[in-house]
């Protein structure tokens, strides 16, 4: 989604490929050894790139114009160090030449008191300290992995539920209206969203062999993948737009065309998803686009911020209606769009709070670690959250899935009855007398909305009782 | 006895007039076959950049000395100020294009969405013949 989590993401990929060799190339830890040329030709490349930085910089930069003692500059095989004033440590985050290092993590050096680099006691040559940069990556890794498969887990878990909510509403036809229509079309993004992560999650994320052959398939993935993130915003900006609509300019007239809402949800993210895939492919051109550390990704996310940002004030706009001017021409109409305006408001700023608050991750190692679950659940399990926001907690959908149900246990009880017992006719006489009464009670709460629903019941009450006297 | 001799085998000028006489010749004659306009083209220069440093690095292990130290480091910024003194701090990494040219491709889509929101709103409202 965001840069930081997904430099997460970048974390677990190379984690995960540390999994089969579990040490780097170069035995770090032997104080004595200095980092010598290694055979492994990719890292090698990186560490000859920054070598190469660092003799440009140490050529250009200025000399050392404060007073007093200092150590010069220089390349360790590894970073580049600046002058540094004599009695200091100089920190900067570890490289990422090898998948044991963390490059969130620091490495130092000390600058004694006379002016030269520390050297290691055991071998007397100049030494950097980069121990912390593989020390925790084992805890790491299984954080990785918990990370990893609660991903896994929470796409399969929103997949389901969408599926489930979907089947709901093409299965109670009495239930469809404009806005149904266009949940269903949200919650068919939301879906093909969470396949296509889940797709990118098992087949390229943890296979650096196809990473490093960089096909145009895992490239044409991404490309759909930030077309459907575009599709999964642009469609709530539409439900938001379409509540406008319907309460602030139209008030309750129904029937809008649905045509630009379509064209909206599913035809405009391949703007800029096709700028971005462009923009990559002609500047960025990294394997498969996995990268995170460019701001070409915000070529998608800028207009996904500005849907979510536009569809707060429409929704702010609209509360504002809602209890100002209905209050009280309207009671009825108000307190039932008021419901269906509070599902949207809560939404949209959990949807959108993963984009405000990303740039804020702690420093701290335990916080970072709530910081990261808090985020990760945030965004992976959006599919179930909406499912169950607008589908599940949906009074309607609710009555109409206990109406289904009573219908259900009535007919099997029914022909249980039949089944079981011919002789005992004033038994089955006396239950089924019972049962419309019991319909007839239950569904006298949701009467007032939906009138034509206890008429069926009752209707299919009438039915029961005549089929069985 | 022995850590007397090991401590005492790096000789730095020895060091110094080794990597002068082999590594750099070697250098010299590449970047010449390569051209002097090339020079700033990392591509290019990256392979022989790299032996370079692995010949540096083979002399010090031949001579007990820890790689890389202080000569490395005077030998390379020589090497620097004489071949690449005018190039760009280029290298194979990727970067982000300039400003210039990324803020328009990301405010580009930002206005299109704003304009397509605007737009849906008034189809919307004409669609229901209210203007």
């Amino acid at each position: 989604m965001n840069k930081t989590t997904h430099s997460c993401f970048l974390l677990i990929i190379l984690l995960i490929r540390m999994v089969p060799s579990l040490s780097s190339t170069v035995n770090y830890t032997d104080p004595t050894l200095e980092p010598v040329v290694t055979e492994n030709s990719v890292i090698r490349q990186k560490i000859i790139d920054s070598q190469f930085k660092c003799y440009e910089r140490m050529n250009r930069a200025p000399p050392y114009k404060k007073k007093g003692l200092f150590c010069n500059r220089t390349w360790d095989g590894w970073l580049c160090w600046d002058d540094t004033p004599a009695g200091r440590v100089t920190a900067q985050n570890c490289p990422d030449y090898f998948p044991d290092f963390d490059p969130t993590e620091r490495a130092s050096k000390y600058c004694d008191e006379t002016g030269n680099w520390f050297r290691h006691p055991e071998s007397n040559r100049t030494w950097s300290n980069y121990t912390l940069c593989n020390s925790f990556t084992s805890e790491k890794l299984k954080m990785a992995f918990i990370l990893y498969y609660m991903a896994i887990v929470g796409h399969a878990l929103s997949i389901t539920s969408l599926l489930i909510s979907l089947a709901i509403f093409f299965y109670f036809k009495s239930l469809s209206c404009q806005r149904i229509t266009l949940h269903k079309n949200l919650f068919f993004s939301y879906v093909l969203n969470s396949m296509f992560t889940i797709a990118h999650l098992i087949a390229v994320v943890p296979n650096p062999g196809l990473v490093k052959r960089d096909p145009v398939s895992c490239k044409v993935l991404q490309f759909f993948h930030q077309y459907m993130l575009g599709c999964n915003y642009f469609w709530m900006l539409c439900e938001g737009i379409y509540l406008h609509t319907l309460i602030v300019v139209a008030v309750f007239a129904e029937e809008q065309r649905l045509h630009w809402y379509y064209l909206l949800g599913w035809g405009f993210p391949l703007v800029p998803a096709s700028i971005h895939a462009v923009a990559r492919a002609k500047y960025f051109n990294d394997n498969c686009w996995m990268s995170v550390d460019t701001h070409l990704l915000y070529i998608v996310h800028g207009p996904v911020m500005a849907a979510l940002l536009v569809n707060f004030f429409f929704l702010l706009n609209i509360v504002r209606v809602l209890v100002t001017k209905l209050r009280d021409t309207h009671r009825a109409e108000s307190n039932m769009y008021m419901k269906a305006v509070r599902a949207t408001l809560i939404l949209v700023p959990l949807l959108g709070i993963q984009f405000v608050i990303i740039p804020w991750r702690p420093e701290n190692r335990l916080a970072g670690e709530i910081y990261d679950y808090i985020m990760h659940i945030l965004m992976h399990y959006q599919g179930l959250l909406v499912a169950t926001i607008f589908c599940f907690f949906n009074g309607e959908i609710q009555g109409a899935l206990k109406r289904q149900w009573t219908q259900y246990k009535t007919q099997w009880g029914q022909r249980r009855r039949e089944h079981c017992s011919t002789r005992s006719t004033s038994y089955t006489a006396t239950s089924i007398t019972e049962v419309p009464i019991y319909l007839y009670h239950h569904d006298s709460n949701n009467e007032q909305l939906n009138g034509r629903y206890v008429e069926d019941s009752e209707l299919v009450a009438l039915k029961s009782g005549e089929t069985s006297a | 006895a022995h850590h007397f001799i090991t401590a005492t085998a790096c000789q730095e000028a020895d060091y110094g007039w080794m990597i002068r006489h082999y590594c750099l010749k070697q250098f010299q004659l590449s970047m010449e076959g390569i051209g002097q306009r090339l020079w700033c083209d990392w591509d290019e220069t990256v392979g022989t950049y790299g032996e370079l440093t692995n010949c540096t690095a083979l002399i010090a292990e031949r001579l007990d000395c820890y790689w890389p130290n202080r000569l490395v480091d005077e030998f390379f910024v020589a090497v620097h100020r004489q071949y690449f003194r005018n190039c760009s701090l280029s290298g194979r990494a990727l970067r982000d294009p300039p400003n210039g040219v990324l803020c328009p491709f990301i405010l580009l889509p930002i206005l299109v969405t704003l304009l397509m929101t605007v737009l849906v709103v008034w189809r919307s409202k004409r669609s229901e013949g209210i203007v």
